[in-house]
Parts: C-alpha cells; sequence; structure tokens
C-alpha cells in the first residue's frame, strides 16, 4: 500500500515538476501565437490582454498578403514580401542542409571506415564550428564582394554548409561508428562494392542519425541571422532578416505584425521537429553511447 | 416646346462637353503651373540613357516616394528596379560597407545626411552640383538648413524629410487653471511655456505622476537615440565639441551642464527608459501618457491626424527650451536623423540617381511626399512646404510654426567624418551614467579620451579642413521670431 | 580491430575533393584577416591594399583594450550561467522523462519547441513579455500576491539575468536530449546488477549511472558553452550591447567595432584574438573528452566502440 501510495506522489510530483517547465515552455509561445491576432491597441497595454476578446485576421492578411496592396505594381515581387523571404529560406536552407549532411555523412563514413581523416583533422573541423562567424564576417564581405557572390543564394549557401558541415560529421560519424564492421565484410563477401555497401546496408541503418543531423543543421540553417543579414542585399532575403525589418517608428514597434510573420517562420521547423522527434534522441548520441 | 427642348439639349451638350474637357483643362494647368520644376528635370533626364536603379531606402519611407519614381519612369525611362529595405538607422553602417567595397551596386542611398562627411570621405558620394545646374533645380530650405547637405562646398544630398526636434506640451493640463494655481503657489511664478531647461525641468517634475499614469518628460534615455537630445543642452549652453585645433572641447562648462541636465530628467523620465526607443516612447505620447517632450516633428502629425491617438487637439507646440549659461538666451534644436537621398559615386547610373533624387525633390513633388494622408516618416523641410494647405491639414496651423521655429536654430549633431563613431563614445558613456555604472564627471573626460584617439586616427588636418562646413551648418540666430 | 588500408581511386576523390574544396574557398577569407590585422586600415582615407603596415600594434591595442577584457568577462559569465541553467534543467527534465509513463510524448514534443523557434522571433516574443508593465510581470505579481516591477530590460544588473534566461529558455532541449539519449543507452546489467547487490536507488545513481554518463554530460556541456560563447541574435536585438555595456559581450563588441566604428583593423586584431581563446578552450575540451571516453570505453572492457 505504501508503496504505491509513494509511486502515485512520485508520479505527481513529476507532472508537477514537468508541468512547470512546460508552462514555462508553452507561454511563450502562446504569446506570440496570441497577439498574431490582436489588433494593434492590444500589442502593449497595460494591464496586459492575456486572452483577446477582439481576434483579427489581420496581422496575418497584412503581412502575408496586404504587401501586395501597398506596393501596385511589378516592383511589389522584388520588394521583399514575405513570400519571397520564406522562398529564399527554403531554398537556402534545405539546399544547405542537404549539401552538408550528404557531405558529412560521406566524410564520416571515409573517416570511420578508412581512416580518411585522421583524429586531428576531425577535431579541427570541430574547432572551426566553434569560432563564432561574427569573427570572420568583415573580410568575408570583401571577398564575396570580390567574387560578386554577395546577394547571391550560392554564396549563403557555401557560408552555411562551411558552419555545418563539422556538426554533419560528427553527428553522423557517431551513428556509422556503432555499426559493426562485419555487417559490411558480410556485405563485401556477398560481392556488394564500397558504394554498394554504403547506400545499401550502411545507409539504412543509420537512417535515424542521418535524420537528426538534418534536422539539427536545418534548425542552425534555417534560423541563422547575422550572416545573412551581412551577405544579402536586395536580391536575397531570408525570413529571420525580414523579421527584424517590422519596426515603423510611427506605429511602435509592430508586434502584431512581427507575430504574424514569425509564426510563419517558425511553424515549419516545429512541424519538421515534431515528425522527427522520435530520432532525435538515437541521433544526439555523438558517439558517446554505448549499446 | 420644340425650341425649349433643342435649347435643352443643346445646354446638356454644351455641359457635358465643359464636364469632360474641363477637368482636362484643369488638371494640365495645375500641372503647368507646379511643372516647370520637374519638366526642367524631366528634359535633361531625357537625355540620359534609360536606366533601372538600385536603391537603399526604408520601405517605410520608399512608399511615399514610390508613386512619384514610377511617374519619373513614364516620364524619362529611369526608374527604380528594386531596394534593399532596411531601417534607417541601419543604413549608415550598410552605407559604409559599400563603401569600403567601393561597391557599384546600390545607385543611390537614402540616409542620415549626418553620414555626408564619412560617406563622402570615403568615397561614396557623387556631387550633386553639376546636376543641380544642369536642371536649374535650387535647394530651397528653410534658414540654414540646406548646409546639411553641403560638405566642403559640394552638395550632396537631397532631402526628403527634413526633422527636427520641436517641444510637446499637454495643453489639457498646461492650460487647466487649477494647475496653473498649484504651479503658482508652489513655485512662485506663473506656468509659463519653458525658455530655459531650468524652467523646464521645474515643469515636467511638476506634471510627473506616474501613478496617474503621466510621465513628465518623454525625451528618450536609451543608448542609441538619448546622446540627440544631449546635443541640445550642449548646443544652448554655448559649446561645441572641438577646438579650432581638433582638442575636444567637452569637459568644459556647458558640457558639465549638459551632463547635468540630461541627468536631472531622470527624476521625470519613465524607469525604462533606459530600453525605450522611439517604437515604444511614440505610442506613450500619442496615447496620452506624456505631459511634455521635445521629440521629432513627425509625431504632432500622428497626432492629430492618426484615427487611433488618443490626444488629437490637446497638444500644445513651439520652441523647445534654450539655456542662458553663455550669458544671453540661445535656443538650439536637433535635426538627427535628416533623411536624404545621397547618390553613389561608383555606380555608372549615378547621373540618372541624381536626376531621380531632383525629381523627388522638387515642390510640387515634395510636397506629395510629406503630405501623405495615410504614412507619417517625411516632415517638412522645403520653404514652399510651410505654406501648403495640403501639410497643414496634417501638422496643423500652430505644428507648422513650430517646426519652422524650431528649423530656425537647429543644429547638426556631429558634422565631421567619424560621426558615428565619435557619437557613439558619448552615447555610450550617457547610457552609462544615466543608469549609474558611471560618474557624470568621467563621461566628458572619458568621452573626451577616446575622442582623441579618434583624431588622430581619421587625422587632424583632414578634421580641420571639415571644421568650417560643421560650422556653417549652425544657426545665425539665437532666439527665432 | 585494424583499420583497412585507406583505398586510392574513385572513393577517396569523391569524398574528399569537396571538402578539400571548401576548405581552399574559405582560407582567403582568414588570410585576408591577418593580413587587416597587421595593416592599419583607416577606411575613410584609402583602400585595404594601400593600407599601412603596422606588425602587431593592433594586437597590442585589443589586448590592452579594457573593454574587450570585460567583453570577455561578459561572455564567459553568460556561457558559464546559461551552460549550467540548461544542464540543471535539462538533465532534471531527462531524468524525469527517463522512464517513459502516460503522457510523455506529450511533454517531450513540448519540451522540443524552444530549440525549434528563431531566436530573433525567441527575442522579440519575450521583449514583450519582459517589459515592466508586461505579462511576465504581471503573472509573477499574481502568483506572488505583491506587485512585482522588475525591470528586465532596462535595469543593468538584471539585463545579463534576462540574456541567460533566454538562452536557458532556447537551448535546455539541445542538453535535454543529449542527456536523455545518454541515459537510455545506459547497459540495463549494470544497474540490476547493483540493485540486485542491494545498493539504493540513489546509491545507484551516484555510482553507477553518474560516471557512465560523465562524457555525455562533459559533451553536452562543452558544445552549449562554446555555443553559447558566440551567441548575438538574442543578445543584439533585446539590448544592442545595453542598458550601458551591461550586455556587451564579445560578439556584440565585436559587431560594434567592426560594423559601427569600421575600426575594421582593430575588429580583425580582436577576431583572431577570439579565434586562439576559443581554441584553447576546445583543445582543453577535447582532452578532457578524450580521457572520458577512454576511461568509458576501459569500463566498457574492451573494444565495444568503434574507434
Amino acid at each position: 500500500m505504501r508503496r504505491a501510495a509513494r509511486r502515485r506522489l512520485a508520479a505527481l510530483g513529476r507532472l508537477l515538476l514537468l508541468g512547470s517547465w512546460g508552462l514555462a515552455v508553452a507561454f511563450p509561445m502562446y504569446w506570440l501565437v496570441a497577439t498574431s491576432f490582436k489588433p494593434d491597441h492590444e500589442w502593449f497595454a497595460w494591464p496586459p490582454v492575456y486572452w483577446t476578446r477582439t481576434p483579427t485576421l489581420e496581422n496575418y492578411r497584412t503581412v502575408w498578403l496586404g504587401e501586395a496592396r501597398v506596393y501596385r505594381t511589378q516592383e511589389a515581387l522584388s520588394m521583399q514580401k514575405p513570400w519571397l523571404a520564406l522562398r529564399h529560406s527554403l531554398t537556402i536552407a534545405l539546399l544547405a542542409t542537404g549539401l552538408s549532411v550528404a557531405l558529412g555523412t560521406l566524410l564520416a563514413y571515409g573517416a570511420s571506415r578508412y581512416g580518411l581523416l585522421s583524429e586531428r583533422r576531425l577535431f579541427n573541423l570541430l574547432m572551426l564550428r566553434m569560432v563564432p562567424p561574427i569573427v570572420v564576417a568583415a573580410p568575408l564581405t570583401l571577398y564575396y564582394s570580390a567574387l560578386h557572390l554577395l546577394d547571391s543564394v550560392t554564396g549563403l549557401v557555401i557560408v552555411y554548409v562551411i558552419t555545418t558541415l563539422p556538426y554533419s560529421v560528427w553527428m553522423t560519424k557517431s551513428f556509422v561508428d556503432e555499426i559493426p564492421r562485419e555487417v559490411e565484410q558480410a556485405a563485401a563477401i556477398l560481392g556488394a562494392g564500397r558504394w554498394r555497401t554504403l547506400w545499401e546496408v550502411t545507409l539504412p541503418l543509420i537512417r535515424s542519425g542521418v535524420v537528426a543531423t538534418f534536422m539539427f543543421v536545418l534548425i542552425l540553417t534555417w534560423s541563422e541571422y547575422l550572416i545573412a543579414l551581412i551577405l544579402t542585399k536586395t536580391e536575397v532575403v531570408t525570413l529571420p532578416v525580414q523579421l527584424a525589418k517590422y519596426e515603423g517608428s510611427a506605429e511602435g514597434r509592430v508586434y502584431g505584425r512581427q507575430a504574424a510573420l514569425a509564426v510563419g517562420v517558425t511553424i515549419p521547423l516545429i512541424v519538421v521537429g515534431c515528425l522527427i522527434r522520435r530520432h532525435l534522441v538515437r541521433g544526439f548520441s555523438f558517439g558517446m553511447v554505448r549499446r | 416646346m420644340r425650341d425649349r427642348m433643342l435649347r435643352r439639349r443643346r445646354f446638356l451638350r454644351a455641359g457635358l462637353a465643359a464636364a469632360i474637357i474641363g477637368p482636362g483643362i484643369l488638371g494640365r494647368s495645375r500641372a503647368a503651373t507646379a511643372g516647370a520644376e520637374e519638366d526642367a528635370v524631366v528634359r535633361v533626364a531625357k537625355k540620359a540613357k534609360p536606366a533601372e536603379l538600385n536603391g537603399m531606402i526604408w520601405s517605410l519611407y520608399y512608399r511615399n516616394m514610390q508613386r512619384l519614381a514610377e511617374e519619373f519612369r513614364s516620364l524619362t525611362g529611369i526608374g527604380v528596379r528594386n531596394i534593399q529595405d532596411i531601417s534607417i538607422f541601419q543604413i549608415p553602417q550598410r552605407a559604409m560597407a559599400e563603401a569600403l567595397a567601393r561597391s557599384p551596386e546600390f545607385d543611390f542611398f537614402h540616409v542620415d545626411s549626418n553620414m555626408i562627411p564619412s560617406l563622402a570621405s570615403a568615397g561614396l558620394l557623387e556631387p550633386l552640383d553639376e546636376y543641380m545646374a544642369e536642371t536649374g533645380y535650387r535647394l530651397d530650405m528653410v534658414g540654414n538648413f540646406a548646409s546639411f547637405m553641403r560638405y566642403r562646398g559640394k552638395t550632396y544630398g537631397i532631402p526628403t524629410d527634413g526633422n527636427v526636434h520641436i517641444q510637446y506640451i499637454r495643453k489639457d493640463y498646461f492650460e487647466n487653471p487649477d494647475e496653473q494655481k498649484a504651479f503658482a503657489d508652489k513655485h512662485g511664478r506663473p506656468l509659463t511655456w519653458p525658455r530655459t531647461w531650468e524652467e523646464h525641468q521645474q515643469i515636467v517634475e511638476f506634471f510627473h505622476r506616474p501613478e496617474r499614469g503621466l510621465i513628465g518628460s518623454g525625451s528618450l534615455r536609451n543608448r542609441a537615440n538619448g546622446v540627440t537630445w544631449w546635443y541640445m543642452y550642449f548646443y544652448s549652453a554655448g559649446g561645441f565639441p572641438f577646438t579650432d585645433e581638433l582638442e575636444p572641447a567637452l569637459a568644459t562648462g556647458a558640457g558639465e551642464y549638459a551632463v547635468d541636465v540630461y541627468l536631472n530628467l531622470k527624476k521625470a523620465s519613465h524607469p525604462e527608459a533606459p530600453n525605450w526607443g522611439t517604437p515604444q516612447m511614440i505610442p506613450q505620447i500619442v496615447g496620452g501618457h506624456v505631459f511634455s517632450a521635445q521629440y521629432w516633428d513627425g509625431t504632432c502629425r500622428q497626432i492629430e491626424s492618426d484615427p487611433k491617438s488618443a490626444t488629437r487637439g490637446k497638444f500644445l507646440y513651439g520652441l523647445v527650451p534654450g539655456s542662458t549659461r553663455s550669458g544671453r538666451l540661445v535656443h538650439r534644436s536637433i535635426s538627427s536623423p535628416l533623411a536624404a537621398v545621397l547618390v553613389n559615386r561608383h555606380s555608372p547610373r549615378k547621373r540618372q540617381a541624381a536626376y531621380l533624387a531632383l525629381y523627388w525633390g522638387t515642390l510640387r513633388n515634395s510636397t506629395e511626399i510629406v503630405s501623405h494622408p495615410e504614412w507619417t516618416f517625411h516632415d517638412p523641410w522645403h520653404t514652399g512646404h510651410f505654406q501648403s494647405p495640403e501639410v497643414e491639414q496634417r501638422y496643423t496651423r500652430a505644428g507648422l510654426e513650430a517646426i519652422k521655429r524650431n528649423l530656425l536654430v537647429t543644429t547638426p549633431p556631429i558634422y565631421l567624418t567619424g560621426h558615428l563613431e565619435f557619437q557613439d563614445a558619448l552615447a555610450k558613456h550617457l547610457s552609462e551614467a544615466y543608469i549609474g555604472q558611471l560618474a557624470p564627471r568621467e563621461v566628458l573626460t572619458r568621452t573626451e579620451e577616446e575622442w582623441r584617439r579618434l583624431v588622430a586616427k581619421i587625422g587632424k588636418r583632414k578634421l580641420k579642413e571639415e571644421l568650417a562646413s560643421y560650422k556653417a551648418a549652425f544657426p545665425r540666430v539665437d532666439v527665432p521670431s | 580491430m585494424s583499420r583497412r588500408r585507406a583505398p586510392g581511386g574513385l572513393f577517396r576523390w569523391v569524398v574528399l575533393t569537396p571538402f578539400v574544396a571548401l576548405l581552399a574557398f574559405i582560407a582567403p577569407v582568414f588570410l585576408l584577416q591577418l593580413y587587416v590585422s597587421l595593416h592599419s586600415w583607416t577606411v575613410y582615407l584609402t583602400t585595404w591594399w594601400d593600407a599601412e603596415f603596422v606588425g602587431f600594434d593592433m594586437f597590442r591595442e585589443v589586448l590592452t583594450d579594457p573593454r574587450f577584457g570585460w567583453a570577455i568577462l561578459r561572455s564567459l559569465v553568460f556561457a558559464g550561467l546559461s551552460t549550467a541553467g540548461c544542464f540543471v534543467v535539462g538533465f532534471g527534465l531527462a531524468l524525469l522523462m527517463a522512464p517513459s509513463f502516460r503522457g510523455h510524448g506529450v511533454f517531450y514534443t513540448l519540451f522540443l519547441l524552444p530549440m525549434l523557434t528563431v531566436p530573433i522571433v525567441i527575442a522579440y516574443t519575450f521583449e514583450m513579455l519582459l517589459y515592466q508593465k508586461g505579462p511576465v510581470n504581471g503573472i509573477l505579481s499574481a502568483l506572488l500576491g505583491t506587485d512585482v516591477t522588475v525591470m528586465w530590460l532596462a535595469d543593468p544588473r538584471i539585463a545579463v539575468l534576462t540574456t541567460v534566461l533566454l538562452e536557458v529558455w532556447n537551448w535546455t532541449p539541445f542538453v535535454f536530449i543529449i542527456l536523455l539519449a545518454g541515459l537510455a543507452g545506459l547497459p540495463r546489467e549494470l544497474e540490476e546488477a547493483a540493485a540486485s547487490l542491494g545498493a539504493s536507488r540513489w546509491r545507484i545513481f551516484l555510482e553507477v549511472k553518474l560516471p557512465l554518463l560523465r562524457p555525455v554530460i562533459v559533451l553536452a556541456l562543452v558544445l552549449r558553452f562554446l555555443e553559447a560563447l558566440g551567441e548575438f541574435p538574442k543578445t543584439w536585438a533585446l539590448f544592442q550591447g545595453g542598458p550601458g555595456t551591461a550586455t556587451e559581450t564579445i560578439p556584440v563588441y565585436l559587431y560594434l567595432t567592426t560594423w559601427h566604428y569600421f575600426h575594421v583593423s582593430k575588429g580583425a586584431a580582436m577576431s583572431y584574438v577570439v579565434m586562439v581563446l576559443v581554441v584553447g578552450l576546445v583543445l582543453l575540451a577535447l582532452r578532457v573528452l578524450r580521457r572520458e571516453t577512454r576511461a568509458l570505453d576501459r569500463m566498457d572492457g574492451g573494444p565495444g566502440g568503434a574507434r
């Protein structure tokens, strides 16, 4: 009896603790979504409006559709509408993440199986990542300017691939390391070549790792702000940069509009994250976990 | 009967004809009378090749200017293809980055004209005098204001937004007889429009009632903007940041006076002021929670024209306070940022960009930009604006008067190469002192130290040559009529 | 187990070429940075190839700059406090979530969300929440019964705490997942053996689980700490280094130096000093990590891992 009561008490305690942090997580998200539905006099009100009684779609309309009313002509399309930013963000993030993870997996495989990269080189790679990107922003601008890569999707993708490669390599390597060589040796005995082994034997086994890596790198590239801010001008704009533009000196900080845009910026990541959440725990083991 | 019907038909037909042709004639004549300036620009611009331009301009500014840009394209083939849309507070840095890279990508920049010395020194700016002479365009600005566009004898910018700080005071409190009596009882003098910063301090402290939702002083005190107010106190006290030998002259009586005024106002300001920028303060002012402020003139328009304004008709507009510290009463206001169109010297389309800038700067067009019914960023600067009924409708007669008076005594912040660095050193120390992280005395001594290093880095000789342009931007009167 | 001989031919080329190409592509950036740091480039007066050579003057200026020293201190404090916070909360959550229970999935998804949110969105959201008369103070007032008027955004003493809280909110999921993975991977047999020997739950935790988890913990903390040193968007968007200079961390100061003051040379020298610092920290961390992993290997009793 006492054991059961204690267990119930423990369960309650757990619920309480988890619930508190859950609230701490959920409340800001709720506030963001709620603000996106508030009319402008409620954005900065005292006492704060916790639950709006006058919800409106105006913020979404203005941000995602309404800009078209402001710019009536052909120029409208090039004037940094959120859809353009969304398109660029998608293109850049997916391209950069895809390339980074692909290259990273290959490198990890090579390093793990064939020692293509020595320990030292691998550590160097990790060091490259740990340097804050702000540190190279200035010469990067000059360099890119000379190469005509400023304000281009290609330029941004290259930078993102380089800065996320260390994570790609390290995360997938831990997974590759876990696959016993016997599996591949068996495949070799059965006559499979190197590439076929990799593609048909190893990759399916490390699928969760690759997925988790893809997800993590996607977060990094999708949300990246500083480099995108510095390297883009008129042609290219990503969502985080676009978000920072919603500051109306006359109207005050246009929280409602920013919220409407922010919701659009955040939802894709959340959707992808939820879809692959089961793979995340396995993927984040970094070679530290023995099975 | 038939005659009457014939007559009526003829009358109707004549009337119909008149109705159709009339507005055409009227319209064209309206355009014709205002069009001489524009026609001159268009005529010369047509001789240049058509071009599509790239600009660095905040979309919130650009939306007033877009229709005119499209009109210009239909008239001359010169149009705006694309803009980099970033806040005007970020454009100085971005423009400098373009200067560093000697990039021809942008054809024009819409940026604070106080950046002209820095950008011109970095080789980014194209002088506009030649184009102005070609088209017969003259920069017709109130008072001394045109010198804000000139640097070392050449003109580099065409303004679109003539910012200046004006004094806002809540009429409903100021003219309330009970308040007047209470004030007179407390201070032994009647409640009058503050002529000096000391009088101002008394008044805002008296009306500082946070428990009732009323803040005495709505001046900004955050790191980015607070320094703009400091200049008003400093210049009105007779100060000037440098000696003729480019030695920093901050740690003087005028400087200490300015720091004292700056810090004293903390007693009448909102406690969160160190973190409030203009996005946070404007709703407070327009929403009725601020008694007094020196603030950008565009806010007056929001107060009077914005349908959601809670303070329409409740504000008095006037001259900012001054100081008698130098021996006589001197008023100084401040214009920062002052948004103007600057042309990129490295661009192959600089000629076309210059013509577009001039087109935006004609009286008729700039009036359209400034008096737009919905969008409120551009403020009056052309002498013609002050006689325009459309502009008066947005700002009210009183507002317009106040703007004009303050423009006559307005100053630039620091009109030298290195403006951003000089200003930021001062701003940093001021904001630290305001939150108690630095002793007031240290503000000036530390800033002077950093300034000395900056002067050495930029070059004393170079800066000395620029002093003339800096001083030329200073007002010629102490108290405007 | 011995390694196979490194393969020649197509495989090696396909794998290594893009990698080497990328490195070669990015190398000039570092060289340019070095060049700029050794010259005094006054952007107003010259182009960068005309700049005057000054040797190590810039480095000397950086190393004797008190503001730089303060920025480093602030970065270290920020990274340390936020990593500690992430660890405490993340570990707690991982421990609570390790066994499965009803509603596990909901909580798991919920706890992931902050890491999936774009940092600049977090900055703007919390700006709305943290005004003195904002919801957070409102809720705290309701909970505590008194009038809470903490100035999260305007008080210099609290501003650093605010940035730490934001960072903890943002990145706890990262530590949480890594630790959860670690906990999930603990060999059951050791636990069961210890339990059958009569050890209490607490003792099992302290003497069996924790040591096995050490490398995982160290890894998570090291990664988090290093990333936190480079945090920029939230600090900049909320504070721009203020109030005063209370939140002027290394990235903020570097940004101001290069992009606001245009002391590009000093910024370049500063970047190199920061790089050296970070590399030093990474080397230290990797040595610790290697020691821990080797200890783990030994505990595993043989070549269980592929190293």
